[in-house]
């Protein structure tokens, strides 16, 4: 510690004068230097405790500090895309929703007669071979006689058949004969519960029409179900051949369904309505559709201020096979969806007033990157065939459609027709039945795809019903109200009202509140930010600031030190060698080597006398030290003194 | 002259501030603060220096509009909701029983006798066109009072310009195209059933309400002449003529317990006679249900002869049922459901609660005290609802426009319920402001939905009651205990089995809470101040002292200036105000007051050998003060 006093004037020099550059010549002062005068707590601890069980145990805390910092911001910035929800309830005027009604039954029978007569003979007929069934003997009689003459189309194409399980066998209902089942058997609904009585089994066999080894074999439990869903089939090949408007000529008109029509106190006809043409339910009836541009709003809660309407049900011509309920199906829904009937309709009972109050809920999620639903249905690779607004339910039906269309060349009855396709029939496309109970099943696997392609829309708006039926009409009003009714229904309707032939509905809101449940961010980028203020705040008393100077002295002057002395030790082996070239003795002394390092040094600039004039007298000269001022406000300023310890060591250093 | 030593050495003690100019201040300010920027701008060299003076200003910006971000977030007052769903003991809801048809048919006979002879020979009118099938010479002569004031005419419009208006009882065809102008939008090609009413009678002014159907015409009619009959009875003898507890309702069970009609609270609902309420709570405290299930529930047996309705006013046949809140006025038309005759009805019922936070979280009524309306229910002693806003608020404007009452309502104070003969152009009164657009935004508008909304989701399923092997003994014994008669009085056409129970989860509970409360936001405030200048209140105050003291400079300077002024006059010696040596002290003074801030430095009892004070470096201190105070001060 004797050195010369060059040393300390240099070192001096390097705290007074503008530095440029890393703030310490090396890299452990530099260290140093950063823990003393950093803004982040901890560091300075480690640098200013004594004894090394203490320097460790604050190292120890400063790192665990930082690494709660990393964990807790990790965190933060994982939950970032989180959403809360916000349920409000808005008391307003209520748009109507739209209101589809539709008979059970699609078609008029007395109209389809001409169509369908062969096909009931048919099944009329494997109903009497299959269970003794018949009504009428003499016109069975009949109808067998004409349908061994014929050879039976239907059959042919689809024979019905009682299986033998175990056997394997299976009797074939036309011919009676007993033949091998080749290929798989399908059970349609045994695989859900197990009859286990297998010798009642019934279904019927689709092959492969180019590869007639190639058959699948559909079964089920009860010959209810099979006779439908057989029935269903030639019927849907029947009706894909009839063109549209002879289809809905052949349905119910809007005077045929509609008796009676009231709407928020006042009367409506048939002019509210529009008509809508649903593959399996026919003609269909929309209220308040919103087609000519005004959609009604209901500003009164309550059953009066709905829409009640008298169905008009004949249930006289009825399809016997097709349908075997009696009613009316009506569904709630927005002006811009589909009204997907058959899935989520309603039923409404015949001779009963069904009374349904509304309660109207709105949902809006938050697409992405909060979660996986679509706002329109335009991101969706799937074109959407129905033309409305996206839905899962008809991102689905699109999908399978177009799977259908691609993959069996025609599509299916039930769904709308994609663009240049036509409807699956057996005069053209004999192997669409086969193809369509494959592709259906692999749909149900979900093997076909759609199920991931399709998401969920990211609004939907819901009407939760509640449904409750009374007896109507009363039993004293009935004479007087099927009277007027029939007078209502007007002079070509000679008969008679009979009640189970009238269905009354009420549709209501039981409340004009508006149930809206919406999802927000849980964060913004400002409350992110405040967070990490937080933890970063809370742990070490850190900011942005200290982070910028963490990269500053860890990055950019450590660096520039390190090339530095790379840059040094070069130039000092340069010199070295030049030096051994030209034989001069080597003056390499403690103070050139300090003074490479020291940029002041380098650029040769000497103290002036200003600055020579401030710096301090040798620390550890034996000279008396001068008495220390003894001013007042040094006095009291014990601090000063006290500051002095840290000078010293950094000296000593 | 103690004043002003006292006042001198307070000036002097002030002056012990930080700095004596603005520079000094700065400076001082930089080195002392605790935020993180401003020391990086006195400590860096001078291209760094300029770096962190932008940066400093850029986080300081920062920081403030972050700032303001937050605080709008705050004054929106968001909410967050939260969910909540189980099962626990809750109280049972109030259930109110009403028959759909309000009056024993052979109570009201005497006062719609006439009224209902003239339907009839309407509707024989209507349905045969050809009058004179022989069925006038029988019944006596009609009374056309009734009719005249508000007649049903049919309308044929095969003639769209000129439609024919048939009066029923008269044969002579008006042609009037101007008064159906009215509201006469419906063109049908058949004929119409059209019900006209007149505000005064004789005059012009008449609009005809068309209807597309006759049996909804007739309905309409018959409705709007009963009121105005029934209207005129008080209501002891209305209670009277409706049906009574012990016959309507024959068995009750709730959980284990029996009750009896007497349980029921009796109240008269203007649509449907008498109704009454279980477990309505106003007298007695509320029965709780602590178990889920049917077994648990309320069980009822209700009769609803329907033999004795009102033909032609209700053509549903059926109880009307409704759950309910406790005190709280049921609203039948709205939030009621229909149990069919004949059936066993199962409500399961979830309790689907809203609970919100007023103002200003949300546009809510706690007790609807600060809603505009006169609240017309009160006199049930009901809570207030929506429904029984609106309802008043359309009571209100009823008697206000048309100077009665409507029969469905409460009445206000002093009005009466309308009726045709005190107030003739009710009806037409009554139909234009119901179907007045601009009357219901009105009340909609004054109206405020209740921040506590309870829903009661019912899911309700039926069978057959009672099966027709018990048919018989069931309806023996409910016609015994009835009528202490071995007759049985009873019908499927008349009994109702009812179950109300709790579903396994009984509630659904979304209950909302502050986004954003004043902890948040100061949290919030704090991270963000915190993030990027490392900053806190304490910054804040420091700020604030170095505002002040900066003032103190400013005050002092101008005393000074103004004092070197009048001793520039008086050609005084020093022109500074303050004295050199003492100046000189004081800077002294406020280099070791620097070091407080940094000496915070943990100190080893034993310190090492005191170094020598330096030299008198006073000199060097006028010369250039500022530039080297930084680095000179850090190291000693």
């Amino acid at each position: 510690a004797a050195t010369a006093p060059g040393k300390k004037i240099t070192a001096r020099l390097k705290r007074t004068l503008p530095v440029r550059g890393p703030q310490a010549p090396t890299l452990s002062e530099l260290m140093r230097w950063y823990c003393l005068n950093t803004n982040t707590h901890g560091c300075r601890r480690i640098v200013v405790s004594r004894g090394r069980l203490r320097r460790l145990l604050w190292i120890l805390l400063t790192l665990s500090a930082v690494g709660l910092i990393l964990w807790q911001c990790a965190e933060l910035l994982m939950n970032y895309y989180s959403a809360s929800v916000s349920v409000t309830v808005q008391f307003q005027k209520l748009p109507f929703p739209a209101v589809t009604i539709c008979n059970i039954n699609p078609y008029k029978y007395s109209a389809m007669k001409e169509y369908l007569s062969e096909l009931d003979k048919e099944t009329k007929k494997a109903l009497e071979t299959f269970y003794g069934f018949s009504e009428g003997k003499s016109k069975v009689r009949r109808s067998v006689d004409e349908w061994n003459s014929t050879g039976g189309d239907f059959f042919q194409q689809i024979p019905l058949l009682k299986v033998e399980d175990f056997s394997r066998t299976a009797t074939d209902l036309h011919s009676g004969q007993k033949r091998k089942i080749e290929g798989s058997v399908f059970h349609k609904d045994s695989s859900i519960v197990n009859s286990g009585d297998s010798n009642d089994i019934i279904g019927f066999q689709l092959c492969d029409a180019n590869n007639s080894s190639e058959c699948a074999l559909y079964t089920f439990s009860s010959g209810v179900n099979a006779i439908q869903e057989w029935y269903k089939l030639h019927y849907m090949n029947i009706m894909a051949q009839i063109p549209l408007e002879t289809k809905e000529k052949l349905s119910y008109s809007a005077d045929d369904l509609l008796l009676t029509c009231f709407f928020d106190g006042l009367s409506c006809d048939k002019r509210h309505f529009t008509r809508f043409h649903h593959p399996l339910h026919g003609n269909c009836y929309t209220f308040n559709s919103g087609e000519n541009g005004t959609i009604l709003s209901t500003s009164t809660g309550g059953s009066e201020y709905g829409l009640q309407v008298v169905l008009y049900i004949d249930e006289a011509d009825y399809n016997p096979f097709l349908v075997t309920s009696t009613g009316a199906k009506i569904i709630v829904h927005d002006q811009n969806e589909y009204p997907f009937i058959e899935d989520i309709g309603t039923e409404i009972e015949t001779a009963a007033a069904t009374s349904i109050g509304m309660h109207f809920t709105r949902s809006r999620k938050l697409s992405k990157p909060y979660s996986d639903c679509t706002e329109t249905g335009a991101d969706i690779p799937v074109e959407n065939l129905y033309n409305k607004s996206y839905s899962l339910q008809i991102c689905l039906h699109s999908c399978f459609q177009k799977a259908m269309v691609d993959s069996c060349g025609c599509a299916q009855y039930a769904q709308p027709l994609p663009a240049g396709a036509e409807y699956c029939n057996y005069k053209k496309n004999p192997n669409w039945m086969y193809c369509y109970y494959r592709l259906h099943e692999k749909f149900v696997k979900e093997q076909l795809g759609c199920q991931q392609i399709c998401k969920d829309a990211c609004s939907f708006k819901e009407w939760a019903l509640t449904t409750s039926i009374a007896q109507w009409p009363s039993t004293v009003s009935e004479d007087w109200m099927l009277r007027v009714l029939s007078w209502d229904k007007g002079q070509k309707l000679n008969k008679k009202l009979n009640k189970t032939d009238l269905a009354n509905l009420m549709v209501f809101y039981k409340d004009l509140n508006e149930r809206f449940i919406s999802e927000n961010p849980a964060n913004t980028l400002v409350i992110l930010l405040s967070n990490f203020g937080g933890q970063l705040g809370l742990w070490m008393s850190c900011s942005v600031v200290c982070v910028i100077e963490i990269v500053e002295v860890f990055f950019i002057d450590s660096l520039s030190i390190v090339m530095r002395r790379q840059w040094q030790k070069a130039k000092k082996w340069w010199h070295n060698r030049k030096q051994a070239g030209s034989g001069k003795p080597p003056q390499a002394s403690q103070v050139e080597r300090q003074c490479h390092d020291n940029p002041i040094c380098i650029d040769e600039d000497l103290p002036t006398f200003n600055t020579a004039l401030r710096l301090p007298l040798p620390q550890d000269s034996p000279l008396p030290r001068t008495p220390p001022p003894n001013y007042s406000t040094l006095r009291l300023e014990t601090a000063f003194t006290e500051q002095l310890p840290d000078t010293l060591e950094l000296g000593q250093h | 002259m103690n004043l002003k030593k006292y006042l001198v050495r307070a000036l002097h003690r002030l002056q012990k501030g930080p700095g004596y100019t603005y520079k000094e201040l700065l400076v001082w300010y930089c080195d002392n603060t605790n935020t993180h920027g401003p020391k990086r701008i006195i400590k860096e060299g001078p291209k760094k220096k300029l770096i962190w003076f932008f940066l400093t200003l850029l986080f300081a910006s920062l920081v403030f509009w972050q700032w303001g971000i937050l605080i709008n977030t705050y004054l929106s007052y968001n909410v967050t909701s939260s969910l909540s769903i189980g099962f626990k003991t809750m109280k049972f809801p109030a259930v109110t029983v009403c028959n759909a048809n309000p009056f024993k048919y052979s109570e009201v006979k005497h006062l719609l006798k006439e009224l209902d002879r003239l339907l009839e020979a309407a509707l024989e009118r209507i349905l045969q066109p050809t009058p004179g099938n022989g069925s006038e010479n029988v019944s006596p002569p009609l009374n056309l009072q009734l009719w005249n004031q508000i007649p049903l005419v049919l309308i044929d419009e095969h003639n769209k310009d000129n439609p024919i208006i048939l009066d029923i009882f008269e044969t002579n065809q008006t042609a009037g195209g101007n008064e159906t102008a009215a509201n006469n939008e419906t063109i049908m090609d058949k004929l119409c059933a059209l019900c006209p009413q007149c505000s005064q009678q004789g005059s012009d002014n008449c609009t005809y309400r068309n209807f597309t159907s006759a049996a909804q015409a007739v309905t309409e009619w018959y409705i709007l002449q009963s009121t105005s009959i029934l209207s005129k009875v008080p209501l002891h003898e209305r209670i009277r003529m409706g049906y009574q507890a012990e016959d309507m309702i024959l068995a009750c069970l709730y959980g284990a317990e029996p009750c009896n009609y007497k349980n029921f609270t009796q109240i008269y609902h203007p649509d449907h006679g008498n109704c009454y309420i279980f477990n309505w709570g106003m007298d007695e405290e509320a029965l709780n249900s602590s178990n889920p299930g049917a077994e648990f529930g309320l069980k009822l047996i209700l009769d609803i002869s329907q033999q004795d309705y009102i033909p032609y006013l209700s053509s549903a046949a059926g109880a009307r049922l409704m759950l309910h809140q406790q005190k709280s006025f049921p609203f039948l038309k709205d939030q009621g459901i229909y149990a069919m005759a004949g059936t066993e009805t199962s409500i399961g019922v979830l309790v689907d609660e809203l609970e919100r936070m007023g103002y200003p979280y949300s546009d809510c009524t706690m007790n609807g005290s600060d809603v505009p309306v006169k609240n017309l229910y009160s006199q049930y002693n009901t809570s207030y609802s929506i429904q029984a806003c609106l309802r008043s608020c359309f009571q209100n404007h009823m008697a206000e426009i048309c100077g009665c009452g409507h029969y469905m309502f409460p009445l206000p104070e002093g009005v009466n319920y309308c009726n045709n003969e005190d107030n003739p152009g009710w009806a037409y009164c009554y139909s234009s402001l119901r179907s007045s657009i601009k009357q219901r935004q009105i009340c909609i508008d004054s109206c405020k939905e209740t921040c506590n909304d309870t829903q009661y989701k019912m899911t309700i399923s039926m069978a057959d009651w009672p099966s027709e092997a018990s048919e018989d003994w069931i309806f023996h014994i409910l016609s015994y205990e009835r009528d202490m008669s071995t007759n049985v009085t009873l019908d499927r056409n008349g009994i109702i089995k009812l179950n109300i129970y709790f579903q396994e989860y009984n509630y659904r509970t979304i209950s909302e809470s502050a986004a954003t409360t004043i902890v948040w936001l100061l949290s919030s405030l704090g991270g963000q101040f915190g993030f990027w200048m490392g900053g806190s209140v304490l910054c804040l105050i420091e700020f604030g002292e170095i505002i002040i003291d900066s003032l103190w400079i400013t005050i002092i300077n101008t005393i000074s200036w103004c004092k070197g002024l009048k001793q520039r006059r008086a050609r005084a010696r020093y022109p500074d105000a303050p004295p050199t040596v003492s100046e000189l002290v004081e800077a002294h003074t406020n280099l070791g007051f620097q070091h407080e801030a940094v000496g915070a430095l943990p100190r080893d009892g034993a310190l090492p050998p005191e170094p020598g004070t330096p030299p008198p470096n006073y000199d060097s201190l006028r010369v250039q003060p500022l530039d080297i105070l930084g680095p000179d001060s850090d190291a000693e």
